[in-house]
């Protein structure tokens, strides 16, 4: 456990999802708000990271920034290799499609289809076949098999946020990103999602990246990097709450002086 | 911040604006009808003006041949008068002048060679020409002075082509004459394309008066006499030379006034005609602005419960929304108003075009702006009270919650309520169908008109209930074919099902009217063959679009070597008295068809029910089987039919019930003669059959060139003459598909109103998908299905409807002649693709608004 006032950069070539000198301006002149100022980061594969910082200070954006759901002011975004940064509509649709699993903070389901159905979804609009063994694998991984002929209507906070979980690992995408994943749910209910967030990460090799503000979620993380200003000022590995608790502390008297 | 605010602008333009746009479709309608209804009014009236400039008239008393004590019926002809009148009448102190009336049908031929007549189907008359009539007002040349002269009125000269000096042909008194053109007369009215043709008084009076008797005697008064003691006087002065009762003096006035009320009474049917379809347009703008505001309500649930939360009361609640419908109703009203106007300026054209000139100004009657204003107002209002009452009522706590709350009320009232009125219209149906099916003659189509209105209305109750099933098999062919987005869409489609069948209800509303329409035309076809198939036994037909036939071209076309018989049916009307029960109105005014005794079985067969076709040999009338029920003749009764003219008396001598000859009594040639002098002049179709070895067409040239020179006859054979038959049918299905037209439109804005509004209420919905890979193609073809599937819900459900009603008419309607039931699948077939034409074409805005939502802002909006 270490701490670092700028970031690390750990072997990019290991990396699933890369930025650099990404800046996302909004408005023009005295108004602009640099919501990004020029953020360089790696997303290790393979490896579950939490974005975390107070509001306002870009988490969002960055995230929305990697994902390809925000065109950045300037700088490169290279995801598994594709540059993210200079793709049209269709090719992110694509992407989306194929490479990249998303969970929001709430709103994850179509409510017209049964939980299966959601979390097949991102395969049936792909017009792809569903792998059966892994889809079996998910669904018991996230404890689904009995409630898959429900419509969300049907299903709790926590069950719908694991059917979210469930759809966004089902494609197998290269890296899955997690707005706020338990904003909206209790305490047990967002253990069970971000231990299983973790396992998929621990068990099936998946890439994570999860944007919170609570540091107990945060903790759940291998990594946690920390925003302030539309930059990346702290990280931290193997995450604890205190660390984290400590390490927001540090922040907020910064910016408080 | 300022983004989101604009964009709520936005969204609320969108919303009110089809609101708006369904309000002021449905006005303009109404308000269409009123201006319409108002120049043809004065247009009408500019006409009896002109056409009745006299001081005061004489006419027959009534309609009956003799004293004429029983009160004329509805619509009876008028007797005619003695002509000679005149002299007595001029003899009057205070007349100016005095005339005879002489006027009649006329075919003039124009520079182009073919009868002069305006497509709109108005009449071509002649009329005497007195050069001291002070309303005749001579523009060019000067008055016709011999038979072989003429004058025309200036538009008719217009419309023929001809100039003064001119010569051509007209057809007077069944002849062909060629005569000079002399002069045209400015009567100082539009005529509505009517053709009037002025003959000097003496070759008038010879054709068209041949008896000495005529329809009226205009009366010109002295400058400075009433019109009123100008009657009392020649009423006095004609007393003892007239036969008593028999002629009636009245003032211009009060003869102008009865003629514009005859008219307002049609134009009144035109009216309700019109107005009701301007109702259902209305009824079903109501539903697109239900919908609108139970959407806009939903979404702004959220704000209500604040308002409500810092103490506004459910009234205040309730009345926000209400100003904001009323508001669109106004705005609707309106832009209708003028919309109404576009559409009246957009038929004068029309029938300007066609040749009938619609007088003066578009008028714009303060009772027609309040009315269309007052009408856009409370559809609106009352349209969007329910879905107020419904967010004044949510209780704030529960409106605060993060979810919408759910999907809602169970439809379990409105389905039983609307199982109660379909089945109680579909007894009425069926009952009205056993009743007909029991007993020919009872009149059933009340009840089955009223059974059909119970059908249609349970219909459009049931349709939520039906929603879910129905689209589930409908949807079957997209879910199956194009994956996922089938799915996705029968998911929308289904989420809602009182939204979706209030959106389709606007087809389903004109469908039924089509589809209904349709069996009913293609059933009455079908009926028709039939009976001309079976009656029909002449080899070609010859007709006038004069409704006469020229005297002369019978002669001609029966003399001519290629046909071995012409048999003419003659129409005309008398009084007919006789039979074995005495009902109270013994004497009654009947349509009669005279023909040769011999042309049953020759050009024409039926059985007889029945007596002896043959029996017309020996002088026998024939009688149609429902005029014999009515007035309780049987074979062997002796019937007197009586007009001015003389009176005969002869005995029944079979009955019939054809469908063709629709004539309560048919009466042989010399019989009929004798009490309509004018015989000759009243065929209205000759029947021929061609001479031993002579082919149909052999036979169908020799007859047109004969028949050339008069320009109004056509020939026709039995193919022809099905058509013509079922064009009428024809006509009134066009107008149907006119409205559907308009019900299509009306359609079209409302499934885009629902789509855009639920694109809008889905944004986050939409965004989630497309964060998970969905294309813009696939959303928009998601869209699109949707629009489809709900436009074909409409269609199916309106055409089920509409069949399945027609379907019990020809038990019902049988005695009118509809004996067979025809299903157009091919016609139906249509309206099925037409259906997904509207349901691609509505969803085309909705689709690329979906499309363009920016996939980050849809997934982030709040």
């Amino acid at each position: 456990m270490s701490t670092a006032p700028s970031p690390s950069r750990p072997d990019a070539a290991g990396a699933i999802a890369t930025a650099r000198g990404l800046v996302k301006t909004y408005g023009k002149g005295p108004t602009a708000v640099h919501a990004l100022a020029g953020v360089d980061v790696d997303f290790a594969r393979g490896q579950f990271t939490a974005i975390m910082g107070p509001s306002g200070s870009g988490k969002s954006t960055l995230m929305h920034c990697m994902a390809g759901l925000d065109t950045p002011t300037s700088g490169t975004v290279v995801v598994d290799g594709l540059t993210v940064s200079s793709m049209n509509q269709r090719s992110l649709t694509k992407l989306r499609r194929t490479q990249l699993g998303f969970i929001f903070q709430s709103f994850n389901l179509v409510p017209t289809l049964t939980a299966a159905e959601n979390i097949t979804l991102p395969l049936d609009i792909a017009r792809k076949p569903v792998d059966t063994a892994h889809f079996d694998a998910v669904v018991a991984a996230v404890g689904l098999a009995d409630r898959l002929k429900h419509r969300p209507s049907e299903l709790s906070g926590g069950q719908q946020q694991r059917v979210a979980c469930a759809r966004a690992l089902v494609s197998k995408p290269s890296i899955v990103f997690a707005d706020e994943p338990t904003g909206n749910l209790d305490s047990v209910s967002s253990r069970e999602v971000l231990t299983f967030l973790r396992s998929s990460v621990d068990d099936l090799g998946q890439s994570v990246v999860m944007v919170t503000h609570d540091p107990v979620s945060a903790s759940y993380a291998h990594r946690v990097l920390f925003l302030a200003d539309g930059a990346i000022v702290a990280e931290i590995t193997e995450p604890t709450p205190d660390a984290i608790l400590e390490v927001l502390g540090t922040l907020n008297r910064k910016v408080a002086v | 911040m300022l983004r989101v605010a604009l964009r709520n602008v936005r969204a609320h333009l969108v919303r009110l604006g089809l609101s708006i746009l369904a309000v002021v479709l449905g006005v303009s309608f109404v308000a269409g009808t009123f201006a319409l209804r108002d120049m043809l009014s004065s247009t009408f009236s500019g006409i009896v003006d002109a056409g009745y400039a006299a001081d005061a008239y004489l006419r027959g008393a009534d309609d009956s041949p003799q004293a004429g004590q029983d009160g004329a019926s509805a619509g009876a002809v008028r007797t005619l008068i003695p002509a000679n009148l005149v002299s007595t009448v001029e003899g009057v102190d205070g007349v100016e002048h005095a005339f005879a009336d002489f006027t009649g049908p006329i075919v003039l031929v124009g520079t182009d060679g073919t009868a002069v007549a305006s497509a709109a189907g108005a009449p071509s008359f002649a009329v005497g020409y007195y050069p001291d009539d002070p309303t005749i007002n001579l523009t060019e040349g000067s008055g016709p002075t011999s038979a072989t002269e003429f004058a025309l009125e200036v538009t008719s000269a217009e419309s023929s082509g001809l100039s003064v000096g001119d010569t051509t042909t007209l057809i007077v008194g069944g002849e062909l004459t060629d005569a000079t053109l002399t002069g045209t007369v400015d009567l100082g009215a539009s005529l509505a394309g009517a053709t009037v043709v002025f003959l000097d008084a003496g070759t008038a009076e010879e054709v068209y008066a041949g008896d000495g008797r005529v329809p009226t005697i205009s009366v010109f008064a002295s400058d400075g006499v009433d019109p009123a003691d100008l009657v009392a006087d020649i009423d006095a002065a004609i007393t003892g030379v007239a036969n008593p009762g028999a002629v009636e003096t009245l003032t211009g006035e009060a003869l102008r006034e009865e003629a514009r009320a005859d008219i307002d009474g049609m134009l009144g049917f035109v009216e309700t005609f019109l107005l009701i379809f301007a109702g259902i347009s209305l009824f079903v703008g109501g539903f697109i602005i239900a919908n609108t505001f139970a959407m806009t309500v939903r979404q702004r649930q959220r704000e209500f419960a604040l308002l409500r939360a810092v103490g506004a009361s459910p009234l205040q609640v309730f009345a926000s929304i209400l100003v904001q419908a009323a508001v669109v109703g106004l705005l609707g009203g309106a832009l209708g108003i003028a919309g109404g106007l576009g559409l009246v300026t957009g038929i004068k054209a029309l029938f300007e075009s066609l040749g009938m000139d619609l007088s003066g100004e578009i008028p714009v009657t303060t009772t027609m702006v309040v009315l269309s204003l007052l009408v856009g107002l409370v559809v609106s209002v009352a349209s969007a009270a329910l879905p107020a009452r419904r967010a004044a009522l949510v209780p704030p706590v529960e409106a605060m919650r993060d979810e919408s709350p759910g999907q809602g009320r169970s439809l379990r009232i409105r389905g039983l309520v609307g199982l109660l009125i379909a089945g109680a219209g579909t007894g009425a149906v069926v009952a009205a169908v056993l009743q007909a099916a029991a007993d020919e003659d009872a009149g059933t189509g009340t009840l089955l008109g009223l059974g059909a209105v119970g059908v249609v209305v349970g219909a459009l109750l049931l349709a939520p209930v039906m929603a879910r099933a129905v689209l589930g098999v409908l949807a079957v062919p997209f879910v199956a074919a194009i994956r996922p987005l089938g799915k996705l869409a029968r998911g929308n489609v289904t989420r809602n099902p009182r939204r979706t069948a209030s959106t389709a209800s606007a087809l389903m509303i004109g469908m039924a009217l089509v589809g209904a329409a349709s069996v009913l035309a293609s059933s009455t076809q079908a009926s028709m063959r039939t009976v001309v198939e079976n009656e029909w036994q002449a080899d070609l037909m010859v007709q006038s679009a004069t409704f006469f036939m020229p005297a002369a071209s019978i002669d001609d076309i029966g003399g001519l070597p290629e046909v071995e018989s012409a048999d003419g049916l003659a129409v005309g009307a008398s009084f007919v008295s006789g039979g074995t029960t005495s009902s109270g109105d013994a004497e009654e005014t009947m349509a009669l068809i005279g023909m040769p005794a011999d042309a049953f079985g020759r050009s024409w067969t039926t059985e007889a029910i029945s007596g002896d076709l043959g029996s017309m040999l020996d002088g026998a009338l024939v009688v149609d089987k429902d005029s014999a029920d009515a007035e309780g003749w049987a074979v062997g009764d002796e019937l007197t039919l009586t007009t001015p003219s003389g009176s005969v008396t002869a005995p029944v001598g079979a009955v019939i019930n054809s469908e063709a000859l629709n004539a309560p009594v048919v009466v042989p040639l010399e019989l009929f003669e004798e009490i309509q002098p004018q015989a000759a002049d009243q065929v209205q179709m000759l029947l021929l059959k061609g001479a031993d070895g002579v082919g149909v067409e052999e036979l169908r040239d020799a007859v047109t060139a004969a028949a050339k020179p008069y320009v109004v006859l056509s020939v026709l054979d039995d193919e022809q003459f099905i058509t013509q038959l079922a064009g009428q049918v024809t006509m009134i299905l066009n107008i149907l598909y006119a409205l559907l037209g308009l019900s299509i439109v009306i359609a079209i804005l409302g499934i885009v109103n629902t789509l855009a509004l639920s694109v809008i209420e889905r944004t986050r919905e939409i965004g989630l998908m497309r964060a998970v890979g969905l294309g813009r193609a696939q959303l928009a073809g998601t869209i699109t299905i949707e629009s489809v599937l709900t436009a074909l819900f409409g269609t199916v459900l309106g055409l089920a409807v509409g069949v399945a009603l027609a379907a019990g008419m020809p038990t019902v309607f049988a005695s009118s002649g509809l004996t067979e039931l025809a299903i157009p699948w091919g016609g139906l077939g249509t309206m099925l693709v037409i259906a997904v034409v509207v349901g691609v074409l509505a969803a085309v805005w909705p689709a690329v608004r979906a499309a363009r939502l920016p996939v980050l802002e849809a997934v982030t909006v709040d």
